[in-house]
């Protein structure tokens, strides 16, 4: 069964402090505002690094990928990230269907999508 | 196979469900499995979106016609013809705009022939996948 989105947070320190949004559960049109709010709550918090673990989404659709859309957005508010390829945002663990959304639409060629978490924090 | 219901997006998860349910009978395999569950999820999130305004009936209808799978999503909504509104170009994140049209694209991609038609107070879409009956290999 697909299931509402539910999402954990927490903090791996590599060379930059990454806040690691654990998802679980379907990203769509009923859960893109579920996401941007809590990548919003941590963005004011103070976070500028962000990996979002999709290894528990089921689901991921376009209203998904307006909601990572939104996110590459707020951590490029402080001009940090302000070129093509988004160096605040990465991907961890896609399932093929969801990682087939991010090349589908293009959006793997400007958020990088890894599928080890040393990995990916190392690659901040 | 049918689904009538009153649907909103908190609807879409059991309507993908249904559509997994459904096409498993059919023997088709996991990638065209996961092209029809999106090419569906983004079809009924415009109707509801943009035709019915946030809710509203929606009925589904999945059958075969010989290798291809066929899948009717009839509504009560206002005549949108999904044809008339292209996907715009993507843009890229650094972009402050909001990316639109990402969904039709979706359906576009994920399956082989999308039409509309008018029916008696609603609007018809058939989206076609080909040869996808009975590719299971297991």
């Amino acid at each position: 069964m697909s299931e509402d989105l539910h999402i954990g947070v927490s903090q791996e320190d590599g060379a930059k402090a990454v806040t690691v949004l654990r998802l679980k559960g379907s990203l769509d049109g009923n859960t893109q505002g579920t996401l941007e709010a809590k990548a919003r709550e941590v963005v004011d918090a103070g976070a500028q690094y962000m990996l979002l673990d999709m290894s528990g989404v089921d689901y991921l659709g376009s209203a998904g990928m307006r909601a990572i859309h939104a996110i590459t957005n707020m951590l490029a508010a402080d001009g940090a990230d302000t070129g093509m390829h988004s160096k605040n945002l990465k991907i961890l663990s896609p399932s093929p269907a969801a990682a087939k959304i991010f090349k589908t639409l293009g959006f793997d060629s400007f958020i990088d999508i890894h599928n080890d978490i040393d990995e990916a924090v190392a690659a901040f | 196979m049918r689904l009538e219901l009153t649907a909103d997006l908190g609807k879409l998860s059991r309507i993908r469900d249904f559509v997994s349910e459904a096409v498993a009978t059919f023997a088709v395999d996991t990638a065209a499995l996961d092209d029809l569950t999106v090419a569906v999820d983004e079809a009924v999130t415009n109707i509801l979106v943009h035709g019915y305004d946030g809710a509203g009936d929606i009925e589904l209808e999945i059958s075969v016609s010989g290798p291809d799978l066929l899948v009717r999503i009839r509504d009560q909504a206002p005549e949108f013809d999904a044809k008339l509104s292209p996907p715009t170009a993507l843009q890229p994140p650094p972009a402050r705009n909001k990316p639109g049209g990402l969904g039709l694209y979706l359906v576009q991609n994920a399956v082989d022939d999308v039409s509309h038609r008018v029916i008696d107070g609603g609007n018809e879409l058939t989206l076609i996948k080909r040869n996808v009956v009975g590719t299971q290999s297991d």
